[in-house]
């Protein structure tokens, strides 16, 4: 029986694909500058000229909107893939090698999960100085902290049910090395799992990076943000309620189509571990 | 004697919790008094239980402690820039910067500032805040009743929302309703709990957006500001409910999706046909049959999103202008007072895994099917 992943599954991906690739793309599209002020266009609402209508000083919030999608989806995908690449390591090498290893392992993983994320995040924030550069390396090392864990949590738990399999066991008996046989017969495996992980993950890093931005702790303006843009709206929230309303209707469509995907691609890989 | 309180320790556990809190509610005592009672309660409790396994888990969680207060100090002592610096500003003289560098202590070597300051914490003396001026563990003890205020009240709400959903979506599991009910739940999962209050202050404090004239809203309710209980219950409520329900939506979501799935497994077992063929009605065995012994999952979650909300209650402060620990914290950060930070981080990682671990203590006192055997909500 093949699943079909559904038109919504279909439509958000298309969703995504687009607001990556207008927002890679950004400098090259026919967009307005994000900088530039229009002169009495102050708070104006959407219109033909100005697709999402004009912040408080007058600038474009559509392209506002794709240049702060730079920023959120490099510092989510950085994050994630930073993340999964030590969290996936971590949390196969524990459940592959069991015991003392495992114990470890998962009693630091859980100690690491006691400081909550955004106050831990705020601690670090003191290390921040004003220099956009750094600021970026900053954000994505502590995104990449905070999801080590659940990323090495879940990888764990797939491994250690690919790892009692007949087909493991094979393998170790023809004299395969430790290492051949986490990278060649686990990983195969468990990577479905941990991409469709990845992408909630990521959802939630957007979640995490718009909170500081509107915090205004992240990358320091001139450069747009969707959490400042959201933050700086709220002055003008009863005359202009556009200027949040849109960067918050973006940032919730794109949450949405990271965790439906993500649920979908779970669901999608499932049963094929139940053929085993 | 013994048998019988073993036999009736959930009661007993419950009943006590309950006189806890009302006692808490009646004569306000000192958050650090109520917390300690819960504490005591649920240690006993567990310890009745199943004592190895408590005096276990206490062991493990000691270790955990010392390593979060060393991780808090460490990350603050390496802060770039002089800390004395910091205090007088760039126009301090030497001889200045010297004298505030001996009463910081900071020419003494890492390990000797790191004992002096545990043994500090320890007694309670979490330092002076740089830049407010006032005792630490004053401040943080001060801010704590609004954060737990709105904490308690978020989790209150989520339950009031996910208790009916999850039972309702649970049992018409596959039809339309389900599928409604998950979707909008889905809806709140992905809503940033920051734009979720931006959404509720635009929609219920200011009389939401105007179309061709006419208001798609409300101005029933204060967009910010912080009223305590003491000095007025109905404005306190009032002023409460938007950061309360901004905080509480995702969480509802969360624990819905949880009592739904367990509902489901719940209502495939022989008893609910045996209550069934006896004639109840649906409603009494769903809310008196089904939901008991699908709600357990449910319990520990709740513990476990503790650490959530904290970091939501933060940026719920700032949107709603309360004055709790979140505020607190993020002034130090923004003032760069660090031992202000050191100190709030320290709390509320402490808090968290003091409550982490009740909530483990709790959960077993609570279902004696669990006595005996391993049990960690966090396994």
């Amino acid at each position: 029986m093949r699943k079909r992943l559904g038109f919504v599954f279909w439509l958000a991906v298309v969703y995504l694909v687009v607001l990556a690739l207008a927002a890679v793309f950004a400098d090259v599209l026919p967009i307005k500058d994000p900088a530039e002020t229009f002169p009495g266009t102050s708070k104006q609402g959407p219109s033909l000229s100005h697709w999402f209508g004009n912040d408080g000083v007058g600038r474009d919030v559509f392209s506002r909107v794709i240049y702060g999608a730079q920023v959120s989806l490099v510092i989510s995908t950085v994050g994630t893939v930073l993340a999964l690449i030590i969290g996936g390591l971590l949390g196969m090498v524990s459940g592959y090698y069991g015991s003392r290893v495992d114990r470890w392992l998962t009693a630091t993983l859980n100690a690491s999960l006691v400081i909550p994320p955004l106050i831990l995040f705020l601690a670090l924030v003191l290390f921040l100085d004003s220099e956009a550069k750094r600021r970026i390396f900053i954000l994505v090392f502590t995104f990449v902290l905070l999801s080590i864990a659940p990323i090495a949590r879940v990888v764990r738990a797939a491994t250690l049910s690919w790892a009692g399999q007949d087909f493991v066991l094979a393998a170790r008996t023809l004299g395969a090395r430790d290492g051949r046989v986490l990278f060649r017969e686990i990983l195969p495996n468990v990577a479905p799992s941990f991409v469709s992980y990845s992408l909630i993950i990521m959802a939630g890093l957007i979640v995490v990076e718009g909170s500081v931005a509107f915090l205004g702790l992240s990358v320091p303006p001139p450069t747009p943000t969707w959490g400042d843009m959201i933050n700086k709206g709220r002055t003008n929230l009863d005359v202009a309620a556009h200027i949040s309303l849109m960067p918050a209707i973006v940032m919730f469509v794109t949450v949405l189509a990271l965790n439906f995907v993500g649920d979908k691609l779970q669901q999608y890989f499932e049963p094929r571990e139940s053929v085993l | 004697m013994k048998q019988a309180v073993r036999d009736q320790l959930g009661r007993i556990v419950a009943a006590a919790l309950l006189a806890t809190i009302v006692w808490a509610w009646i004569w306000r005592p000192p958050f650090s008094w109520t917390f300690g009672v819960l504490v005591v309660i649920g240690t006993v409790g567990a310890g009745i239980a199943d004592g190895r396994y408590a005096l276990r888990r206490i062991a493990s969680v000691i270790p955990v402690l010392v390593g979060v207060s060393f991780v808090v100090f460490a990350l603050m002592a390496s802060l770039p820039g002089d800390p004395a610096i910091n205090i007088l500003g760039p126009a301090a003289t030497a001889d200045q910067i010297a004298i505030v560098r001996t009463e910081l202590g900071l020419d003494e070597p890492f390990f000797n500032r790191y004992g002096n300051w545990l043994g500090g914490v320890l007694t309670g003396d979490l330092g002076t805040s740089i830049v407010l001026r006032e005792d630490v563990a004053d401040g943080i003890s001060r801010s704590m009743t609004p954060t737990l205020q709105i904490m308690a009240y978020s989790v209150v709400l989520a339950l009031g929302f996910a208790i009916p959903l999850g039972i309702w979506a649970g049992y018409r599991q596959g039809t339309k309703t389900d599928g409604t009910i998950n979707n909008v739940m889905l809806g709140f999962l992905a809503t940033p709990n920051f734009v979720l209050a931006v959404m509720l202050v635009l929609f219920f404090a200011i009389g939401g957006l105007s179309v061709a004239g006419n208001e798609i809203g409300f101005r029933a309710l204060p967009a910010a500001r912080y009223v305590p209980l003491g000095e007025d219950v109905v404005l306190h409520f009032k002023h409460m409910l938007l950061p309360s329900l901004a905080l509480a939506m995702g969480q509802a979501a969360v624990f819905m999706r949880l009592l739904r799935s367990d509902m489901i497994a719940t209502l495939r077992l022989p008893f609910i046909d045996l209550a069934r063929s006896k004639g109840l009605p649906t409603r009494r065995i769903l809310w008196r049959h089904a939901l008991r012994p699908s709600s357990f999952t449910l319990l520990t979650v709740v513990g476990l999103t503790v650490g959530l909300l904290i970091g939501g209650a933060l940026i719920i402060e700032f949107i709603f202008t309360i004055p709790g620990v979140g505020a607190y914290i993020f002034l130090g950060v923004t003032q760069r007072d660090f031992i202000a930070v050191q100190g709030g981080v320290l709390v509320i990682s402490t808090l968290y895994i003091v409550v982490l671990t009740m909530s483990d203590f709790l959960y077993l006192a609570l279902d004696p099917r669990l006595r005996g055997r391993e049990v960690g909500a966090r396994a």
